[in-house]
């Protein structure tokens, strides 16, 4: 950790050089990764990012410096780097830049380890995963999976942030992910199953994840698509239950990034692009009754957990979408000055080389009371979205597509037949207006959100329960 | 300094290499026609790669007291099991190179971009979006199997994203000198594309199959995935659709010529010794169609019983600069052998249903034109193309005869690409948010 007295006197030296705002931030994140190769260690690796960042407002225009040497000359010369690149960003202002009023914190918080990153040696690790490998049948029938890659990665983030407006945060946020990518074949024909797991905390994170049973669940679905699953023909208009996988992920994209209000204004227009929420304002109807999206910072064990955002706002929930109807942005300070509103929490940076801009943490649609039983009992004729394989969105998050991986027929409310990469290609109001069934089983799904020049990729859960949507036009490959 | 982190590990481990990178850079970002922030970055890091009994480990830290991490580094190294792609370090054959424009040099270090603003006049665009780059690095890197190779460079790059009557264009540059009839051509382009587009009639694009003209952003996109799928990190993992086919084997039209070029100073990512300190070399990676080479470093050419490309990072291949070969006609005979079909400019999220297969789609954005008999007639809201990368690569037609180098948020690596145009791709109707 840092001397805090360095923060203190850079957010000093920047107001005594004309800044009217100045934060300064320590941002240290030691990351630990190892890779297994068909189940052999390929290689590990260790990096130490940590380094100190000072953002400024000067005359309405924003300036952001950061140096990765940690001393009192450095960070003087980074307070100077910050008043420079602020006085040039005034030059061209139209209107001075503001900042709304926040719950600003004075704080330490840290989330715990039950069972300690360091309480086991890297080689006890790497038995772990390789334990859970050793648990899967990587051949079923004909179909035998050609290849796996698995990575594990241990991460401590540790932050402190100090700014003019009396704010002080200092934080440690630890976590857990495994990433791995598995390749069946069958014959000749190939496909991929990529999954990412993880949470905030310990090794606790890896006991939980059940690592086994999540391979050995995605190798199946592997030979679902390439062995049993068989095209639909042409495209159909019919009942479609999605799984908490694909909600998770449709959340995140047409309802968490369209809510990020820097990208409502314009602000990340050549980057992440733009929202349909630039002219659909608060207050106007995009979906269902059934539909509630939230975005949450402060679930305990969430990828992107935290107490205060990187501008020392207290963090609290955020209702995107209520019953159906458009409710808050995710908000900074400056995008709230231009919103008329407080901030809510939302400024997040991935390292201190990284300006904070306007993030999600943790997105999900609230559960409602369905059972799976009983969303299908109603379906006649209809398909089950299981697992995805691509997805992509435009630009304005208004039109999105999803690929089953696993998916099926229903018939008369029974899951049948497997069906092969059908094609599921809907608008954000269809998508939201049509669901009229929310299971209650709410799951997460971890995740890695990407957004910001140059890319700060950061830790987010995206999450939700089975859901039922009417009369959908979905296609075969 | 770098001779003290030599003094940590000699004799520690088997081998090791250690790279030190020193940069300077600085970064304006635009919205709505005005600055909304000045980034400036100081940071020194140091990788180190070490391995021992066959066993591989890596680090990176920006501290400048190294002892803590390359502790850390012995310690797992000790607790790692042997790799299955280790190979023994090569010789250091690479030779420097280096090329820096000192007022870029000038402007990095001393913080302040305010010039370039001046000089590319974008107070005429009031609703443009963007970025302008400037980075100064020094890149040195020793190693055990006697490297001692630097490197000093300088670059220079953007893209601007202008809006026009609920219609917009976009475009990119990238450069190792300052070059403002470069940058300025790209933010004419954007321009331009927004002002075109907006005159046109609104029509919505029909599903189907369309022919396809690729402007040199979205060519950069994907052609630059597909030439990913050569590096050999790619097909030993199971991200290649290149995976099950061999040197020599036909992968697409005879039109579809792509280079790497790590050779080439006016692009950022040339080198003259790759991070094992083996000499880089030009080399083509499609030639006519045909697929000539998978990148290596000495690690996968072991396993795949090839030689090493010169493409090393340390534990998988890296690429550098890519290069399009180009064709032989003129932009507007680009549109003439378009004939009936869309002109997408740009594009973004393109994500694989399978990467084996090479089954992809992408969503266009910006200014996408229906093409009548050679001519723009209208534009649309945006669509989403979906293809193969071997059926895109062999229904590739023909290629302009001028070339772009681009480099943006959709495209990592630098890569100069003409205009392509592709005989058929599968277009799903977009919607337009006014017609929802």
């Amino acid at each position: 950790m840092i001397d805090e007295s360095l923060l203190y006197r850079a957010i000093d030296e920047a107001a005594r050089l004309g800044a009217s705002y100045a934060e300064a931030r320590y941002h240290s994140l030691n990351v630990f990764n190892f890779y297994l190769l068909n189940g052999k260690v390929i290689g590990g690796s260790y990096s130490d990012s940590t380094g100190v960042s000072v953002r400024v407002y000067v005359g309405g225009g924003q300036g952001f410096a950061s140096a990765s040497t940690i001393s009192w000359e450095s960070i003087a010369d980074t307070v100077k780097r910050a008043i420079s690149a602020a006085r040039t960003s005034a030059t061209s202002r139209k209107s001075p830049a503001r900042l709304a009023p926040a719950r600003l914190g004075t704080a330490k918080y840290s989330v715990a380890e039950k069972k300690p990153l360091s309480s086991i040696s890297e080689d006890a690790k790497i038995l772990t995963v390789r334990e859970a490998l050793n648990g899967v049948e990587m051949k079923k029938g004909d179909m035998e999976i050609e290849s796996h890659t698995v990575a594990y990665r241990e991460s401590v983030e540790e932050k402190v942030i100090a700014n003019t407006d009396g704010a002080f945060v200092a934080s440690r946020v630890p976590r857990v992910e495994v990433f791995y990518n598995l390749t069946g074949k069958h014959g000749a024909l190939r496909a991929n199953r990529w999954r990412e797991l993880g949470g905030s905390g310990g090794l606790e994170v890896l006991d939980g994840m059940d690592l086994a049973s999540s391979i050995q669940d995605d190798v199946d679905s592997l030979h679902v698509n390439l062995v049993k699953a068989r095209n639909m023909e042409g495209t159909r208009r019919l009942d479609v239950v999605l799984s908490p996988e694909i909600v998770g992920l449709s959340v995140h994209e047409s309802a968490g990034h369209p809510s990020e209000a820097d990208r409502v204004l314009g602000r990340e227009a050549a980057q992440a692009g733009l929202s349909y929420r630039t002219e659909m304002g608060e207050g106007e109807r995009i979906g269902s009754e059934h539909v509630t999206i939230i975005d949450d910072p402060t679930i305990p064990g969430s990828m992107g957990f935290y107490l205060y955002d990187d501008e020392g706002v207290a963090a609290r929930p955020r209702v995107l979408i209520d019953k159906g109807v458009l409710r808050e942005l995710l908000h900074n300070r400056e995008t709230a000055a231009s919103f008329g509103v407080e901030s809510n929490a939302a400024s997040r940076a991935l390292d201190y080389r990284s300006e904070p801009i306007v993030r999600m943490a943790n997105t999900y649609m609230a559960p409602g009371d369905y059972s799976l039983d009983e969303m299908l009992e109603d379906i006649k004729d209809g398909v089950y979205i299981k697992k995805y394989m691509e997805w992509n969105i435009d630009d304005k998050r208004w039109i999105a597509r999803y690929v089953g991986l696993e998916a099926y027929r229903i018939r008369n409310g029974r899951i049948e037949e497997p069906l092969k990469n059908v094609v599921l290609e809907i608008s954000t109001r269809d998508y939201y207006g049509r669901i009229d069934a929310v299971g209650k089983d709410l799951r997460f799904e971890a995740g890695s959100c990407g957004k910001g020049e140059p890319m700060q990729p950061l830790p987010v859960w995206m999450g939700g329960p089975h859901v039922r949507l009417r009369g959908v036009e979905v296609k075969g490959a | 300094m770098i001779e003290d982190l030599e003094s940590l590990v000699k004799g520690r481990v088997d081998e090791y290499l250690i790279l030190v990178s020193d940069s300077r850079e600085l970064m304006v970002k635009l919205a709505n026609g005005e600055v909304s922030t000045t980034q400036s970055w100081r940071d020194y890091e140091v990788s180190i790669y070490l391995a021992k009994s066959g066993k591989i480990a890596a680090a990176s830290y920006t501290t400048h007291d190294p002892k803590e991490a390359i502790k850390k580094t012995m310690y797992m190294i000790d607790r790692l099991e042997e790799s299955p792609l280790y190979a023994e370090l090569p010789e250091p054959s690479g030779k420097e190179k280096s090329r820096v424009d000192p007022r870029l040099k000038d402007t990095a270090l001393q913080g302040d971009a305010s010039w370039v603003l001046d000089e590319l006049e974008l107070e005429e665009h009031s609703t443009a979006a963007g970025m302008i780059s400037i980075a100064y690095t020094t890149r040195r890197l020793v190693g055990s199997n006697r490297a001692d190779l630097k490197q000093e460079s300088t670059s220079f790059n953007g893209y601007i994203r202008i809006f026009k009557g609920g219609t917009s264009g976009q475009w990119a540059w990238t450069s190792t000198v300052y070059d403002r009839v470069k940058a300025a051509r790209a933010i004419g382009q954007a321009a331009s594309l927004a002002e075109e587009c907006s005159k046109l009639p609104h029509e919505r694009v029909e599903p189907g199959t369309h022919r396809v003209l690729l402007g040199p952003m979205i060519a950069a996109n994907l052609l630059q995935l597909a030439a990913s799928a050569a590096n050999a990190g790619s097909i030993i993992l199971g991200f290649s659709f290149l995976q099950n086919r061999g040197l020599g084997s036909r992968v697409g039209s005879d039109a579809v010529t792509i280079l790497e070029k790590p050779l080439d100073d006016s692009m950022p990512l040339f080198t003259g010794f790759d991070d094992e300190g083996v000499a880089t070399r030009d080399k083509v990676i499609f030639e006519k169609g045909v697929f000539k080479t998978v990148l290596h470093n000495t690690k996968t050419a072991k396993i795949m019983g090839d030689v090493t490309t010169g493409n090393a990072g340390w534990v998988l291949p890296r690429t550098f600069n890519l290069e399009v070969a180009p064709g032989s006609l003129s932009e507007d005979e680009m549109l003439e052998a378009l004939g009936d079909g869309i002109y997408a400019t740009n594009n973004w999220y393109t994500r694989f249903q399978n990467y084996l297969e090479g089954t992809f789609s992408t969503v266009t954005r910006d200014a996408l034109f229906i093409v009548r008999r050679g001519k723009p007639v209208a534009c649309s809201s945006r669509a989403r193309l979906a293809s193969s990368m071997p059926d895109l690569l062999n229904s590739i037609e023909d290629l302009s005869r001028n070339r772009y180098d681009i480099q943006w948020w959709e495209v990592e690596e630098p890569i100069r690409t003409p205009y392509v145009l592709v005989s058929s791709m599968k277009v799903s109707r977009g919607a337009s948010l006014g017609a929802r």
